[in-house]
């Protein structure tokens, strides 16, 4: 049992060059701008993420890669082409997610309503919505020192509980929606305590246990939407029956134009984030996580029960992540669930903890970010490669997991308390 | 309290009796289950049927299922009721293995009593090997660089890479052995950088290997979708299978050793390499002491960190290698995600293996067996289990695997703690 201890690396020089003048607005900005601090490092990461997948686009399409050949005859081809090429695609990621200029022109003059400008930036919230659960769910089990990668298993479980209480019970919908949303959590929360219990009684690391949980659940959902109780009567293809109406969430924006899909999962979602900054900073359990996340031994001696707390904080977890399972069943596949349905929302709730930091608010950004990040590689697809959202999320947290490394590509200064990451255990 | 028990040796041969009354009932329990199902389940007319599918076309052996089941059941029953009664230390290892072989045995033939299924032995055999291969190679990497003081949870990730690499390069070039080496550079590009986080950066290895685990899914992904638009860079490619003229033609050795693909044989002797390596060179003392006691070894005038990065770097050649294996051995173009978590099954072998390269062999074995049999009932359409529990079961067995044994193996003492040589 080797802990991974010493993530922060202590100043190398401390900042003495100008001690002889009064250092004003301008000159502490651009100290500021040049620190390897988090905000800072933040922006660098995205800005980096965003250069390196123009790199990789120039890289992999064909035409700008043959402009490139001929470089040194006519140089403006390759310079052009690549230009445009980058331009285009972060044009269409941006319009897709946030506003797209052709409605804003038509918006203009009066052809299109609010309803439409609105699309883009109601489907980034759709797609926010599971991420901010997801993101929360790992973010909850950094705090204890846990890596939760297992939030991918977890949702499918919570989709699936949810889906069962949606369609089977006949309620109304003041207990329905609130109890399928219940069962969610709880469905998830079981699935997640199991990695925890391991944990506790064997000492088998989370990470393994948890994706081989993934995996199994993967099947597992495969093998419940085709069984007779969960399968569609209407369909033939694999998709389930539908939720009832007093088990579905209510769409927020739908009155202003029926495609707007954002539903009261995003709600539930801030209101899980607000309760997740309760939790962590002001009940006793998460002093708790914190505690055992910051130092076992000393929480130990303290006479906390480490095992409870990694079994707690994974149920915990995972019915969090649950609940990002019931926000997909109950709303936009509130007509059937498919195997494609849980995407690879759990595994980009790491990146979500990691981007946010592990703290609620952080979480809630980086969802919103990754979501719209979601959005606008989906509907620019087949132009742009609808990985491109992994790529640079992947891209963007790698560098936020190791600052030294921006840190040293950018040739920034290192911050007064040092360069901080997150830590997780060794096995 | 689990880690109090692991600090003190003294409290070891205290807990051996405990466990054995733990084995003894376990394996009770499975013992009764087996003669359950022979009594209650299998008809007194099914039979098992054995072929020598491969060389004695001719021979099939049916075995009437019931008693086998009823003596391999009473078999594990036994073993169960001796260790449960006190039996000799020495023999509490014999005990077991005859158990566990004997429940998994009977197993086998009760699944493979199912009207239209053959064990078709050879075929198995020889396939449960080639599965292995991905196993081995990514639990090999994983036991340089942890050997190292590496953890190296990008496994999967430096599969993948390998994989894509691979057919693209052999896909440009036209040739597949290019290929290979292409994804072998591809291994050893990743893994080089997680050996640049973990030892330069000293980042937070566990984080950073997921991480560029996700990097590798999003590049292969993206560039796959990217490359798609045009012909020619994404078709399967195949290596031939080697026969080793009539020594091909022996039952059962034939098919399984002497009529196999280059990965495998690359692969098994990888083991032994990597095993004299570690333990019979230099090099193998210096890695494992940097794994075990950085600070002691630095003192000796070992580059700690040097040594960490260019062990990790190489390591990548083999799970690089491995990655060619989902592609080019098994003739498949590449897709999206393919490696399918194996990177981390690789893992789990990898523990079982108790970090060293002859148990990873054993670990590997026993997974690939498990994978051929699941593939193999999943095909034959055998109803005892549907195929999706079926493909459930290496992840399963990972899982008890490594809930079981984590607690009893050990990892290298500095596994996953960055080397700060100013911080002694």
């Amino acid at each position: 049992m080797s802990d991974s201890t010493a993530t922060t690396e202590a100043p190398a020089e401390q900042p003495s060059t100008d001690q002889e003048s009064k250092p004003n607005f301008a000159r502490l900005f651009g100290r500021y701008l040049t620190e390897a601090n988090s905000v800072m490092v933040t922006i660098y990461s995205l800005l980096l993420a965003f250069l390196i997948g123009g790199v990789l686009l120039i890289v992999s399409d064909e035409y700008v890669r043959s402009t490139w050949s001929y470089f040194f005859s006519r140089p403006q081809d390759a310079l052009l082409g690549s230009w445009y090429l980058i331009r285009d695609s972060y044009l269409s990621l941006f319009e897709g997610a946030i506003l797209n200029l052709n409605t804003l022109d038509r918006f203009a003059a009066g052809d299109a309503g609010v309803g439409d400008l609105l699309r883009p930036l109601s489907e980034t919230l759709t797609y926010a919505t599971p991420l901010i659960f997801t993101g929360l769910a790992v973010g909850i089990a950094f705090k204890a020192g846990l890596f939760n990668i297992g939030a991918q298993g977890q949702m499918i479980f919570g989709i699936l509980g949810a889906l069962i209480v949606g369609f089977a019970l006949d309620l109304p919908i003041w207990i329905h929606l609130p109890l399928a949303v219940l069962a969610g959590a709880a469905a998830g929360g079981l699935f997640g305590a199991v990695p925890g219990l391991l944990k506790a009684t064997t000492g088998a690391h989370e990470v393994i246990s948890s994706i081989m949980l993934n995996n199994i659940a993967a099947l597992f959902l495969v093998w419940a939407i085709g069984t007779d109780f969960l399968h569609s009567e209407l369909s033939t293809q694999l998709v389930t029956k539908g939720v009832d109406e007093s088990a579905t969430l209510p769409t927020l924006l739908s009155s202003l134009n029926e495609t707007l899909r954002v539903n009261a999962g995003l709600l539930i979602g801030i209101a899980a984030a607000v309760f997740t900054w309760w939790l962590l900073s002001k009940s006793t359990f998460g002093f708790r996580i914190r505690s055992v996340g910051f130092n076992e031994n000393a929480s130990q001696t303290a006479g906390m029960h480490i095992g409870r707390t990694y079994t707690t904080t994974m149920a915990v977890s995972g019915a969090i992540a649950g609940l990002a399972g019931a926000a997909l069943s109950l709303g936009v596949f509130s007509t059937g669930v498919t195997t494609s349905t849980p995407l690879q929302y759990g595994f980009d709730g790491i990146t979500v903890a990691l981007l946010g930091r592990a703290n609620p608010g952080g979480i809630v950004a980086a969802a919103l970010l990754f979501g719209a990040l979601k959005a606008g590689a989906l509907s620019a697809q087949p132009d742009v490669p609808v990985d491109i959202s992994t790529l640079l999320q992947a891209i963007i947290v790698l560098f936020i997991a190791a600052p030294a490394l921006v840190k040293a590509i950018l040739h920034l200064r290192t911050p007064r308390g040092g360069l901080v990451t997150l830590e997780a255990k060794g096995w | 309290m689990a880690v109090d028990t692991q600090t003190l040796p003294a409290m070891v041969d205290e807990r051996a009796p405990v466990r054995r009354v733990k084995g003894g009932v376990t394996y009770a329990v499975l013992g009764l289950f087996l003669l359950a199902i022979a009594v209650a389940v299998l008809g007194g007319d099914r039979t098992t049927t054995i072929a020598f599918d491969r060389t004695l076309t001719d021979l099939h052996w049916a075995v009437p299922t019931r008693p086998v089941v009823l003596a391999l059941g009473a078999i594990t029953a036994a073993a169960g009721a001796w260790m449960l009664l006190g039996l000799p230390q020495r023999w509490t290892k014999f005990a077991s293995a005859a158990a566990v072989t004997a429940f998994v045995v009977g197993l086998l033939f009760w699944s493979y009593s199912e009207p239209g299924t053959v064990f078709r032995a050879e075929s198995i055999l020889a396939g449960a090997l080639f599965l292995s291969m991905p196993y081995i190679f990514g639990a090999l990497s994983g036991v340089v660089c942890e050997r190292s003081g590496v953890i190296n949870i990008g496994i999967e990730g430096q599969f993948l890479m390998g994989a894509f690499t691979g057919v693209l390069v052999a896909n440009i070039t036209g040739n597949v052995y290019a290929g290979m080496a292409g994804a072998m550079l591809a291994g050893l590009l990743s893994t080089m950088l997680l050996a640049l986080l973990a030892t330069k950066y000293q980042v937070n290895q566990v984080v950073v290997g997921v991480i560029l685990n996700l990097l590798a899914l999003g590049f292969t992904s993206f560039m796959y979708d990217q490359l798609k638009k045009t012909e020619g860079f994404n078709n399967a490619f195949s290596i031939p299978t080697i026969s080793w003229g009539p020594l091909a033609d022996i039952p059962i050795l034939g098919p399984v050793l002497f009529q196999q693909k280059l990965f495998v044989y690359v692969g098994l002797v990888m083991v032994f390499v990597v095993w004299f390596l570690l333990y019979r060179t230099r090099w193998g003392l210096r890695t494992r002491a940097v794994g075990e006691h950085p600070a002691a070894a630095d003192s000796m005038g070992v580059n700690v960190n040097r040594l960490r990065y260019w062990n990790v770097t190489l390591a990548g050649l083999i799970s690089g290698f491995g990655g060619a294996w989902f592609t080019i051995a098994n003739s498949l173009a590449f897709n999206k995600d393919m490696t399918a978590g194996l990177g981390f099954v690789a893992l789990a072998v990898m523990i079982v293996g108790r970090w060293n390269p002859l148990g990873v062999l054993a670990g590997a074995l026993i997974f690939g067996f498990t994978t051929q049999i699941a593939r193999d009932l999943d095909a034959s359409g055998s109803a005892l289990i549907p195929g999706d529990f079926l493909k459930m079961l290496p992840y399963a067995v990972t899982l008890v695997v490594v809930a079981g044994l984590i607690g009893k193996a050990r990892a290298p003492k500095a596994d996953g703690v960055p080397y700060n040589p100013g911080d002694k």
